[in-house]
This record gives C-alpha cells, sequence and structure tokens, in this order.
C-alpha cells in the first residue's frame, strides 16, 4: 500500500515530536488525535500530534520533506497548523504553514501541536500510524512508554533485578508517554480508544543493541507485527529465536562525530504445525527494518546496496533479489532456504552525515558471525556443511580406535582431552563428544597456516624423536670410519 | 671425491626416508600419538582438525641411491609431504579413510590378527561401503597410513598376499619343519607365503648357480616341467606379473645369503616387461617406503633386441598406447642405466613389442637351449 504524503509528514512530525521528548528531561507526553467529522461528504480527518516536549521552531516545520503525490494532493492541502512555545516557555507560537505567514499567538507550558486535515480514510490513517508506532517499539527507546499498559503492574511482573524498586525512582525512569486516540463522529457515544496497548519494561541499563534486539524479537514472535501478542502456536518461548547481533562503528575526526550502526539479525523456525495463516503473515522474504537516529525511516540507496554486496554465499545463504518496497523498506529474496525458516533483519544508523555503507555491511556481518557463535550447525557455508556431514563418520572412526584401545592410560588420557567422565563412558557419549568438537570447529574460520603446522605435529612425541636421532648419529659415526 | 660421497649409500641415508619394521606394540603406540595429538589440537584455544602429513609418494620425491660397494641402486624416498586433509573439498573422503583403515589396523593390532589386503578390502568395503569402493583404493590408503605412521605394512598387521612361485635346486626349510625341495615341487613350484615373518625364518640352501626370474607364469611353468634347473643349475622364481613384496622378500634373502648367484631376468620384450625388472632390481615409489630395502643387482637376460631376429616378424605385434606411458615414465626416471634406454628407444621407435612364446616357432624346447646359450654366453646386461 502506497503511503500518502499526509502519511509521511505524520511520521515525520512523530519522529521529530519524539526526538523533543527525548531531550527534554521533564516527564512529556506525546498525543496523536485523529478525528473524522462527519459534517462533509467525503469526511475530513483531523489529525493532532501533540508533544510536550522542548518547543520547537519554525525552521523544524520547514525543512519538512514534503513530496508531491498526485493522488493525495486532492486529499490533502499541505496545509499543516502548528503551535508551539519557544526555547523559554513564555511564549506560544502559532502557524499555518502552507509556506507562507506566522502568526504569533500565546500559551503557557513547553509543548508542540502540529495538525492537518485531510479527506483520507480513517481507518488507513490509523492503521498507517499504528504500524508506524509498532515499528518504533522494535526500538525500544528507553524511556518511551506507549500508554495503555498497566504500568506499575508491569514493572512488577517483569521482576528486573537491576532495577531500583522503590516507585520514586521508577518515575524517573519514565519520561514519555505516548497515546494514540481516535475519535469517530458517527458513534453514538464521541470516545477516545486508545489503540497502543503494549509496553514492556526492560532492565536497566541496556544498551541500545539490547534494546533494539529485545524489541525486534517481539516483532518476529508477532509475526512481523501482524499480530497484537505474541504467536503462542508457533513460539513456545524466546528461546527458539536465534538472535545475533552487531555494532559498526567509526569516528569521524574532523567532526568528531561518532557514526554507528546497530544490526539484528533473528533467525526464526516456525514448527510444521504452524497454521496457514501464520506461514502466511511471515512469508519466506526478509524485510530489513531501518532505523535512522532512533526513528523509521525509508532504507537509504547505499544501505541496500551495502546489504546486496556482502558474502551470503559464505554463510550459506544465497540472495536471490533485493527490492525497496514501497514502504521504503528493502526486501531480501533468498534461494533455498529451509521450509519454514525466516531471517529478520533491522538496522539503526546514528549517523549525523551520510550514510557510510562500509559500516552498515560490518554491522551486519558482525551480526551473522555472532550468530555463527552462538549457535552451532548454523549459516554453514556449503563447503563447512559437507565437513559437517562427514563428522559423524569421523567422530565414530576416531571413537573407535580409542575405545579399541586395551591401553588404559592413553583411553584415559584421551577421556581427559575430550572432558568425558570415566563413569558415563559409552560409545555413543564419546562419539558424540567428537563430533560436537569437530562440527564446532569446522563452524570457526580456519587459518590455513594453523593447520599447516598443526599437521607436521601429529607424530610428534619424544620417544620417536629420540629413535631418530640414533639412527642419524650411527650414520654419521660410519661416515666418520671411511 | 665429493660427488663420490654424494651418490655414496650413506649420504643418501640422510634424505632417506624409511618405513620401520616394527612390533605392534610400537605400532600401536604410532596409532595412539597419533590420536591423541589430534585430540590435542581439536581441545586446543584455536582448535583444528589436523591434517594428516604423509611422505610424498610421487616421482618428484624419489631418489636414486647409486650403491658403492654392493652395486645395488635402488629408488628411495624423500622428506617431502603432502598433506590429507579434511577441509579441501574433493579431499575429504580420503582423510576419512585413511582413519579408518588406522582403525581396522589398530583393532587388528590389539587382537595380534593379520589379514590380507584383500580381507580388509572385504571388511572395509561392508563396514563403510560409502568411503571405499575398490581394492585399488584400499590399497592406495594402506600405503597412506604407512605414508603416515612409517611403518611397514607387515608391521601393521596386513600381510601381502601369496603370488610368487619358485622351482629349482632350492631347499628350504621352515623352523621345526621338514625340509622342502623346490626341484621336487612339479611345474607349478613352491608358493611363496605372504608372511614375510616366516620368510625372515626360513632356512635356505642351494647348489645352484645361478636365479632366474621369470615374468609370466606360463613361462615359469614351462621351464619348471622342463626341469631347466637340472639342465643349468638354477632357481626359477616369478611373482606372476608385477612383482609383490614377499617374491621381493625372498629375492633379495637369497642374494644376500648366495651373492655370488647372477640375479637373471626373462621378461617380455615391452616397456612392461621392463618395468617389471626394474621393480625387482630397483624398488618402486608407490611402496617407495620399503621397497627399496629389496633391490637386488638383477640382469636382463631376455627378450632383447638383439633376440629379435630369432622371432618371425608375425610375432611382432604394435604397441598400446599404456605400453608407450610406461615408456615414457621410465625414460625419464634418473636411475635407468644407458643400455636399458638404449633398449627402450628401440622398442618405441620400431612400435612393436613380442612375448616370450613368440620362440616357440623354433619348438617347445628352443626356450630352455636359448636360456642355456644366453648365460654361457653371458649376454646379459
Amino acid at each position: 500500500m502506497e503511503i500518502s504524503s499526509a502519511q509521511k509528514v505524520c511520521q515525520n512530525l512523530i519522529c521529530s515530536a519524539i526526538q523533543r521528548c527525548r531531550i527534554s528531561d521533564d516527564l512529556c507526553r506525546l498525543s496523536v488525535v485523529i478525528k473524522c467529522s462527519s459534517v462533509s461528504d467525503p469526511q475530513i480527518v483531523r489529525i493532532s500530534i501533540s508533544d510536550t516536549g522542548v518547543g520547537s521552531c519554525l525552521e523544524e516545520f520547514q525543512d519538512l520533506n514534503y513530496t508531491r503525490n498526485c493522488v493525495s494532493a486532492e486529499k490533502w492541502d499541505g496545509v499543516l497548523s502548528v503551535t508551539t512555545t519557544s526555547i523559554c516557555v513564555n511564549e506560544i507560537y502559532h502557524y499555518n504553514l502552507n509556506l507562507k505567514q506566522n502568526v504569533a499567538a500565546r500559551r503557557l507550558t513547553s509543548g508542540t501541536e502540529v495538525s492537518l486535515s485531510t479527506y483520507e480514510s480513517m481507518d488507513d490513517l490509523i492503521a498507517g500510524i499504528t504500524r508506524f508506532f509498532q515499528k518504533m517499539l522494535i526500538l525500544k527507546i528507553p524511556n518511551l512508554d506507549f500508554e495503555g499498559s498497566s504500568v506499575s503492574s508491569a514493572f512488577m511482573s517483569h521482576g528486573c533485578e537491576s532495577c531500583d524498586h522503590s516507585e520514586a525512582s521508577y518515575s524517573v525512569h519514565m519520561k514519555v508517554a505516548v497515546e494514540l486516540l481516535v475519535e469517530r463522529a458517527d458513534s453514538p457515544a464521541s470516545r477516545s480508544e486508545n489503540l497502543l496497548n503494549d509496553g514492556i519494561l526492560l532492565p536497566f541499563p541496556m544498551s541500545n543493541i539490547e534494546r533494539l534486539s529485545s524489541g525486534l524479537e517481539d516483532y518476529v514472535l508477532k509475526h512481523g507485527n501482524s499480530l497484537d501478542k505474541e504467536c503462542r502456536a508457533c513460539f513456545s518461548s524466546r528461546e527458539h529465536l536465534k538472535v545475533g547481533s552487531g555494532v559498526a562503528c567509526c569516528t569521524e575526526n574532523l567532526r568528531n562525530t561518532e557514526h554507528v550502526v546497530e544490526a539484528v539479525i533473528i533467525i526464526s523456525e516456525l514448527p510444521e504445525s504452524s497454521s496457514p495463516s501464520c506461514l502466511g503473515a511471515c512469508g519466506t522474504a526478509t524485510k530489513v527494518i531501518y532505523f535512522y537516529d532512533f526513528s523509521p525511516c525509508s532504507i537509504p540507496q547505499s544501505s541496500l546496496k551495502a546489504l546486496t554486496s556482502i558474502k551470503w554465499k559464505s554463510y550459506g545463504l544465497t540472495l536471490r533479489a533485493s527490492v525497496a518496497d514501497r514502504d521504503g523498506s528493502a526486501i531480501l529474496e533468498w534461494e533455498n532456504l529451509l521450509p519454514h525458516a525466516h531471517i529478520d533483519i533491522a538496522l539503526h544508523s546514528q549517523q549525523k552525515t551520510q550514510v557510510d555503507r562500509n559500516l552498515v555491511k560490518k554491522a551486519v556481518k558482525l551480526a551473522l558471525d555472532d550468530l555463527k557463535e552462538r549457535y552451532t550447525g548454523i549459516l554453514l557455508s556449503a563447503h563447512a556443511l559437507k565437513i559437517c556431514n562427514f563428522a559423524p563418520d569421523l567422530a565414530k572412526t576416531i571413537a573407535g580406535l580409542i575405545l579399541s584401545s586395551n591401553d588404559l592410560g592413553f583411553q584415559g588420557e584421551c577421556f581427559s582431552l575430550l572432558g568425558v567422565h570415566s563413569q558415563e563412558i559409552g560409545e555413543e557419549k564419546v562419539v558424540d563428544c567428537i563430533r560436537e568438537k569437530i562440527i564446532a570447529t569446522s563452524n570457526m574460520k580456519m587459518k590455513k597456516s594453523n593447520a599447516c603446522t598443526n599437521s607436521l605435529h601429529l607424530l610428534k612425541c619424544d620417544i620417536y624423536e629420540q629413535a631418530m636421532q640414533v639412527l642419524s648419529t650411527g650414520c654419521i659415526s660410519l661416515l666418520a670410519l671411511q | 671425491m665429493a660427488n663420490l660421497c654424494k651418490s655414496s649409500l650413506f649420504y643418501s641415508d640422510q634424505h632417506l626416508c624409511y618405513a620401520d619394521i616394527l612390533p605392534p606394540s610400537e605400532v600401536r603406540a604410532r596409532i595412539e600419538v597419533a590420536v591423541l595429538n589430534f585430540l590435542k589440537i581439536l581441545n586446543s584455544p584455536v582448535p583444528a582438525i589436523t591434517d594428516l602429513p604423509l611422505i610424498n609418494r610421487r616421482s618428484n620425491n624419489s631418489r636414486v641411491s647409486r650403491g658403492l660397494l654392493a652395486d645395488v641402486s635402488s629408488i628411495f624416498l624423500s622428506h617431502s609431504f603432502c598433506t590429507r586433509s579434511l577441509m579441501k573439498a574433493n579431499a575429504t573422503k580420503a582423510f576419512i579413510r585413511v582413519w579408518k583403515v588406522m582403525e581396522v589396523c589398530f583393532q587388528l593390532l590389539v587382537k595380534e590378527k593379520r589379514v590380507t589386503q584383500r580381507e580388509l578390502f572385504y571388511k572395509l568395503l561392508c563396514s563403510s561401503p560409502e568411503y571405499f569402493t575398490s581394492e585399488l583404493q584400499v590399497n592406495r590408503t594402506i600405503q597412506d597410513v604407512v605414508a603416515l605412521l612409517r611403518c611397514s605394512r607387515y608391521s601393521l598387521g596386513i600381510m601381502a598376499s601369496s603370488r610368487g612361485a619358485v622351482a629349482g635346486r632350492l631347499l628350504l626349510q621352515e623352523p621345526g619343519q621338514e625340509i622342502l625341495d623346490c626341484s621336487a615341487c612339479g611345474s607349478s613350484g613352491h608358493a611363496i607365503t605372504g608372511d614375510l615373518n616366516l620368510l625372515e625364518k626360513l632356512v635356505i640352501q642351494t647348489d645352484a648357480r645361478y636365479i632366474t626370474v621369470v615374468e609370466k607364469h606360463a613361462i615359469f611353468h614351462r621351464l619348471a616341467e622342463d626341469c631347466i634347473f637340472n639342465q643349468i643349475p638354477s632357481i626359477l622364481i616369478t611373482a606372476k606379473g608385477y612383482p609383490d613384496i614377499a617374491t621381493r622378500f625372498l629375492l633379495h634373502r637369497m642374494s644376500q645369503a648366495f651373492p655370488d648367484l647372477p640375479i637373471l631376468a626373462l621378461v617380455d620384450w615391452n616397456p612392461a616387461g621392463l618395468a617389471i625388472l626394474c621393480t625387482f632390481k630397483f624398488g618402486s615409489i608407490g611402496m617407495g617406503l620399503e621397497a627399496y630395502r629389496y633391490a637386488c643387482n638383477v640382469k636382463w637376460l631376455g627378450l632383447r633386441g638383439g633376440d629379435l631376429k630369432l622371432i618371425p616378424e608375425e610375432s611382432l605385434v604394435p604397441l598400446k598406447p599404456r605400453d608407450l606411458q610406461i615408456a615414457k615414465s621410465l625414460m625419464s626416471s634418473e636411475i635407468l642405466q644407458e643400455n636399458y634406454k638404449e633398449e627402450l628407444e628401440i622398442m618405441v621407435q620400431s612400435g612393436r613389442r613380442a612375448e616370450i612364446e613368440a620362440l616357440y616357432f623354433h619348438g617347445y624346447d628352443f626356450l630352455g637351449k636359448y636360456i642355456a646359450r644366453k648365460i654361457v654366453q653371458a649376454d646379459y646386461i
């Protein structure tokens, strides 16, 4: 579904509102109110985005990208009504932005309210903004709570050890409350529904990347935010997800800014018994969710190119195609992915200047390597997979060698190297142990030099060396006789 | 002086790589060392699946040792290694094959049993059909294990097949057994056992003046039937084709026990025949770690270029492509002496080959007369 320009502007406005709330030291509230008036036909929907963060100035709104979109141009006249306080709270400004005049007015607390009116369908708008907020949830921005959850009970049930349990300090952590209210004129009693009812508290302190991982896990458990809650049928626990993350950063000395790119990759496998609706919701392609500076945004071309240029084959994946969909997300299509397997990727770039394509590539690679390290047997290149196929036979052969020996000293040494206790010696145990070690080894990057030097040591043993010495001295003495 | 030293047997020893003949306990110990090191490296901070270093059994690793005192030259292998690696895509199975053979040999050694190569092949074929498909593959893998552990095939518990036969003026006695007279064994001769240990312990006596090595069994049979060894006091020995270790072992023993007896070879006039002669004479690269021990000073009696006038034109048949391949590798061999190379040249240039049987044109007893005449005239190179 195409994003209308009104939606896009709303998203941008929400982003800047959140930034203002984050910057502010006080407790803030962000409200998105969608009002529908049935007076006219077609219905006019008024969207109001208000926050109690620091004030804003006109320039911020003038910088808003407004792309001319033929379809929705008729639906929205491009007029924004902005009410905001300035940096010092005494003054209130009210703008009617049609890129034209400013008129000053008055108000009391700091904050900003931006409104626009459009003929767009209310349901579409609600759906779009809800999706946008849900995407935002993935980031799990600290101090951002989405109104609706019973806050104190959520806090108790999460049972975080690292938090301070007193209520007073809790309130300090919560800085921004977000709500989405919808007023429908045609319902008998005009009531506000709050459509966002999520908000899991996370233990503090938690790094950005950990929060992004947690958020993406929730996203995957809800089948890409298509469900309101985690799908219990498909995922009995979070442990079924394989999560890997990577952070790539570089400091640009000239401007003394640090560019950071975070990447989280989750591999999930749906059980055989998944319902068709669950499978349908997942799909086989990977949707890459991209965030820029704590807000969802469309993936820049350079980052998309970076994704395409990664050597997926060395991780056992074959990329068939990569496209940017209308939402601005990148869609990666794979060849020969395991049935019911699904890959989700989230990227978060925090950079002030142009996105560095190498950083994106590096972050994703780090995430892939992280996955390989944490979970044995996944993301194996075709070569490593082949070796893993031979691992059971090799393990069986070597175990056979060890167990056929009647030299207890030798057996004992082998068992201690394998970490197998004498009580639990059984052929299967020994075979399994060796096999796992072989698989773990083949998973890692092998340095060629390592293997070479190792091979010459295979037969290194004192007795052997002594024997060789004796022989060579024998020859020398014979020569001396000549 | 320097050159002389270089070619001496003693100098070559520094480069010589050989397979020890070891008792079972020692071989077991070597295998155990290999397993322990494998596990240690698998367990190390930077774990790896260690490669197997094998002595390279290629011509580029073969050297020539020119005997100074005993006039016996041999081919031996030097310290160049090739590796079998699990990590190389196409060599993974070869790697595992080596370990599998080591496992079976280890089990044999623990039980103190011996098997032949063929028995080993069938055992492996049944237990690991995905890895072993032919006897040749099994034999090659056994050589890999020999090259890895540097112990002789026999030490691993693998017996050579009993392929060769001996006949003539030779008395053999196994310890505690009756004396066997090889001249009374009939036309098929006495089969040479594959058990090298047994061959080592044989007591041998002779009153022969020559030892004749025969390439083909059919010729051996004819000569034994005609009791040629009674006309010219000699010992006949054959490997019935490409020489096996047991036959070479016995020949070597005889050459050591009876150093005055010239060893004469009767082979077909083709590159394959010459190759067989050379194997008896110098050893082989394929079993280079062991074969050099049994090199003997074998002389080429016939058929040679000069004998072709005795053979009708029709008996000469064209050389096969395989013959030309063998000729090529023999020509490039450093160890082949000049007169042999000349003979080879004639063979290749004429493009023909001839079998010993062609001599029967002159009658069935011609072969005996031919041999006798040649020996008396000392017409051998």
